[in-house]
């Protein structure tokens, strides 16, 4: 029953996107992969609009101090199993804002974060080729949180 | 009682419950399929061959995810009502003849075309209970408008299903499809027309989606709801989908009829019902993407000034055209 | 002031006045004066030691004019100038988030883009200012109540859009004051997106600073890129080489193409018109190409350094270039069509979030959201730079000022854009793309704006000969328009403030910085 479980789960990942004080370039990649030169819905991805929909987090951004605290909720309204992907060099470490001063510096100082993809902004190939890699590691290992 | 195994196995399993159950996820992949196509895209693709598992394997995770009930909501109603409203559609198609009969054996009574159309708005109450149970301001919101949306447009759907009826001179389902010697869609074409119009806004699909108009409500009534209550509603939206396909099929198509070629009748009326039905299916969804959403002061504007007007005339026309000139021709 | 004023345009930046704190209103009212349309584009803060500089850069006559004033850092007061000229809201509201200066009459004082519980007497553009260790809560329980239940008093329910909302890519909070389906008030709250870049600025080099600013915004980067170098390029008195001026219009034009493409998608997701959405931005994705073709990169073109571009355009890439502009003008037509024809497109935007152009007009709007309203400003044509003045181009304005008019305008200046990118092919001079240009910036100040996809982009930048800008102030397009936003929403339907909104073509990544 869990083989079932997992399967589906690997084969359903509906996603949320959130910006938390990006410059848009890569909202717009990750808005690219809806769009018929990538269309990610044939690996089930479908982009949500509510955070108890989703299974993935899409963040983008350098998390300014204001959206902090949103990330954070989002993160909470998620149900388990989740994961949480970093898209782009701000959201992984600050990018070109480090040490500014309404900047945390990455996702990661906020919420646990399964998969960093860099660039800036990363082609939409190599956002596909980081949510594939962290199916696949989901696969063999449980995702944060219970069960 | 004694337990009759065949009543079992009908209502269970073909052409019940489990049937339906996998046949809806079916049209679901289906129109996806098309929604892509017609977006110059290709749609699932891997999930089992050429994606047809999708909707399964979307349903089976949201089955598996963590359950959450805000503080805020009320709970009994928001656990409920979401299974609530599927069950009573899945009820509501047992009464459909599906392959010569309907799923729920010798279940046909007179007037049961509104037994049918009155479980479907009790059904689409129970979503909108959902969506008010759930603490929510995008959740009112979004229940607010089904609400609307729907009871609007019974009335029209409810006039034009009458249509059929009067040709048939039954509202017995059943005795509908076993009078249509010409599918009553040749007939009264005027009422097929408005039926699928009014039919779009009763699915809520474009140009009538906005009950689950992202950009405006979020998630509309569905906003706080997640794991299995959430399947339970997606999967009252594809039933129902799949409800008013087989309503039209049954009313205007012909239901399950069709050239027997050889072998087990019952196989093939079947089978002429399903294609029936994934035509209109196909239909539906072909209109779904040629349109923008529009407000909902217009939808209303619509339902009251075009189309309800529309429909009493075709009304009008389909008596008049049965009384004097049919008679005369058929 | 009993002297009159006389302003004689001059070329850009080199007309401004000093004047005594209290007596800017009077100069701005003589201004007015001469010319009733006169609109503020920026309002620089500028830290001088003792004192805090003020400079109003005020557009008219087709120039911009700058009043400068000043006032002493322990008092910092002035009156607001909001009531003469209405666009300046939000233009004070930052200088006074930033630098701490009173502006006593304004309306409305509260914070615009810091967080809500940033210190208070902590201004970050100050150079005094110790902004190391701000701590952040992760838990706020003034915004968890907030958005918990809708609010209702009475009938009107209050209803808050974002920061995480389908409708924006972006974060910002938009509260609406609802009476049932109608808006009766919208109150923006900004900053979500800010970071900090005039600060940064001051604190990397100028080549560092090319890479910074065009991270302001994904969009339209390679315009912020272009007009930082332009106003450094002034200061230093630097002139481009001819052909580095092409290739710059082209790589503008083709950020052009892209935001607008991107937009007119978006539009149609707005409006549940999902098969627009994937139509236009598969049809965008052939101007991606390009920017790659001619940069290196599809989004962030990086294209632009002090002096010229980084890369020269092969003889070899311009047949290509030309072949995809044709198949891309060929599917305009389509589109032209679409939005001309479209009954459910235009049931939702045609009369929806009507600007007049007297609003237009108070509320100093630029770019689409101005033109679609009658107003025929547009920086290529008023002050020409880089290679527009050698290419004729038409301007496109609409008089109906409804959503369906902002769209129309950017579709056809798509087809403009691609005409301006085969001519500017066609004449493309030969001859160096960069020149040389010293390390050190000489001492100076200069400002510069270009017609960026969403309007007028506005730079000052100010050299004091290190190695370091001693301040760089950017004004952005959607800034101007903010006040817009509250005037198209109220009085509409709830339903209505997705298509208007995205018709205005807001990028807050811009705005907040």
């Amino acid at each position: 029953m869990s083989k079932l479980a997992t399967w589906a789960r690997l084969k359903s990942p509906w996603v949320l996107h959130f910006n938390s004080g990006a410059c848009n370039a890569c909202d717009i990649e990750v808005v690219a992969l809806l769009t018929p030169r990538y269309d990610v819905e044939r690996f089930g991805i479908k982009l949500e609009p509510s955070p108890r929909h989703a299974d993935v987090l899409l963040t983008t951004g350098a998390v300014t101090k204001q959206c902090a605290e949103r990330l954070k909720r989002i993160y909470e309204q998620m149900p388990e199993p989740k994961f949480v992907v970093a898209i782009g060099a701000c959201a992984c470490s600050g990018g070109v804002f480090k040490g500014n001063y309404n900047v945390m510096d990455g996702v990661d100082k906020i919420i646990p974060v399964n998969a960093y993809i860099p660039g800036c902004p990363p082609k939409p190939e190599a956002i596909i080729d980081g949510i594939v890699k962290l199916l696949n590691s989901a696969k063999e290992a449980k995702p944060n949180g219970k069960k | 009682m004694v337990l009759d195994l065949w009543f079992v196995f009908r209502v269970l399993v073909f052409p019940g419950f489990t049937f339906l159950f996998f046949f809806t996820m079916f049209c679901d992949w289906v129109e996806r399929k098309i929604e892509a196509r017609m977006q110059n895209r290709v749609g699932p693709n891997f999930t089992g061959p050429a994606g047809i598992l999708q909707p399964f394997a979307d349903i089976v995770k949201l089955l598996t995810k963590e359950d959450i009930v805000p503080r805020g909501a009320k709970k009994t109603v928001f656990k409920i009502a979401p299974i609530l409203s599927f069950s009573i559609i899945v009820f509501a198609l047992s009464f459909l003849p599906i392959d010569g009969a309907a799923a729920i054996p010798n279940s046909s009574f007179a007037g049961d075309l509104i037994f049918v159309m009155a479980l479907i708005t009790i059904a689409n109450f129970f979503l909108f209970l959902s969506g008010w149970a759930s603490a929510n301001p995008y959740g009112d919101i979004g229940a607010a408008r089904v609400l609307t949306q729907f009871l609007g447009y019974d009335i029209p759907l409810f006039l034009l299903a009458l249509a059929p009826a009067f040709l048939a001179g039954s509202l017995t389902i059943s005795a509908i499809v076993a009078n249509q010697y010409l599918p009553f869609v040749l007939l009264a074409p005027w009422a097929f027309v408005l039926f699928i119009i009014a039919l779009q806004a009763e699915l809520e699909k474009d140009p009538f989606d906005i009950p689950h108009a992202e950009s405006e409500v979020v998630g509309g009534l569905e906003t706080e709801f997640c794991g299995g209550k959430l399947a339970f509603l997606r999967l009252t939206r594809d039933t129902q989908i799949v409800f008013g396909a087989a309503l039209v099929v049954e009313l205007f198509l012909g239901g399950p009829s069709g050239p027997v070629f050889f072998g087990l009748p019952a196989f093939w009326y079947f089978l002429w019902f399903v294609l029936k039905l994934l035509a209109v299916v196909v239909i539906t969804e072909y209109v779904t993407c040629l349109f923008a959403r529009l407000r909902i002061d217009q939808v209303l504007t619509a339902n009251w000034k075009v189309i309800l007007p529309l429909s009493v005339l075709s009304l009008t026309l389909t008596i008049a055209a049965a009384t004097w000139i049919y008679p005369l021709v058929v | 002031m009993g002297a009159s004023l006389q302003i004689q345009p001059a070329h850009l930046g080199k007309a401004s006045i000093q004047v005594k704190a209290d007596s800017n209103r009077d100069v701005l009212k003589l201004l007015l004066e001469t010319d009733k349309s006169a609109g503020i584009v920026a309002l620089t803060g500028l830290d001088m030691g003792e004192k805090i500089g003020l400079m109003y850069h005020i557009r008219t006559n087709g120039a911009i004019v700058t009043i400068r004033t000043e006032v002493p850092k322990e008092n910092p007061k002035i009156p607001t100038i909001t009531d003469l000229i209405q666009g300046a809201q939000f233009h004070e509201r930052e200088v006074a988030d930033l630098f701490g200066v009173i502006f006593e009459g304004h309306p409305n004082p509260a914070r615009l883009v810091l967080p809500d519980d940033w210190p208070e007497n902590l201004y970050p553009l100050r150079k005094d200012a110790k902004i190391d260790d701000v701590t952040v809560k992760t838990e706020n329980p003034k915004n968890q109540a907030e958005t918990a239940q809708a609010q209702s008093d009475g009938d009107i329910v209050n209803i808050i859009i974002g920061p995480q909302h389908p409708a924006l890519l972006e974060p910002e909070k938009f509260s609406l004051k609802v009476d049932g389906e109608i808006v009766k008030h919208v109150e923006p709250r900004i900053g979500y997106v800010h970071r900090g870049v005039e600060k940064a600025a001051e604190q990397r080099t100028y080549l560092q600073d090319v890479y910074l600013v065009e991270r302001i915004c994904g969009i339209c980067n390679a315009c912020h890129a272009a007009c930082f170098v332009e106003t450094v390029e002034k200061i230093m008195g630097v002139d481009v080489p001819l052909r580095g001026q092409y290739l710059r219009t082209i790589i503008l034009e083709l950020n052009r193409l892209h935001s607008h493409l991107l937009l007119l998608g978006h539009a149609g997701l707005e409006i549940g018109y999902e098969t627009l959405f994937q139509y236009m931005w598969r049809d965008r994705e052939p101007v991606l190409n390009l920017t790659e073709l001619l940069t290196g990169n599809r989004i962030i073109a990086s294209a632009m350094t002090i002096g010229g571009v980084r890369r020269d355009l092969k003889e070899t890439d311009i047949p290509k270039i030309k072949t995809q502009l044709v198949t891309l003008k060929k599917k305009m037509d389509f589109y032209h069509q679409i939005f001309e024809s479209e009954p459910s497109l235009k049931m939702r935007t045609k009369n929806v979030g009507t600007l007049s152009k007297e609003d237009a007009l108070k509320l100093c709007v630029v770019g689409p959201v101005a033109r679609g309203s009658g107003v025929a400003i547009d920086v290529r044509k008023d002050e020409p730079y880089e290679a527009y003045g050698e290419i004729p181009f038409n301007l496109i304005t609409r008089t109906e000022g409804d959503s369906w008019a902002r769209l129309m305008v950017r579709l056809d200046e798509v087809t403009e854009s691609i005409n301006i990118i085969d001519y500017a092919l066609d004449h493309m001079p030969q001859g160096p793309f960069r020149i040389k240009v010293p390390r050190v910036v000489t001492a100076g100040e200069a400002i510069n704006h270009v017609e960026a996809p969403r309007g007028e982009l506005f730079y000052y930048v100010k050299s004091n000969g290190t190695a370091y800008p001693e301040r760089v102030k950017v004004r952005t397009p959607t800034f101007a328009n903010i006040p817009s936003f509250i005037k198209i929403a109220e009085g509409g339907n709830i339903a209505d403030v997705p298509p208007s909104f995205v018709s205005l073509d807001p990028c807050f990544s811009c705005t907040d910085r």
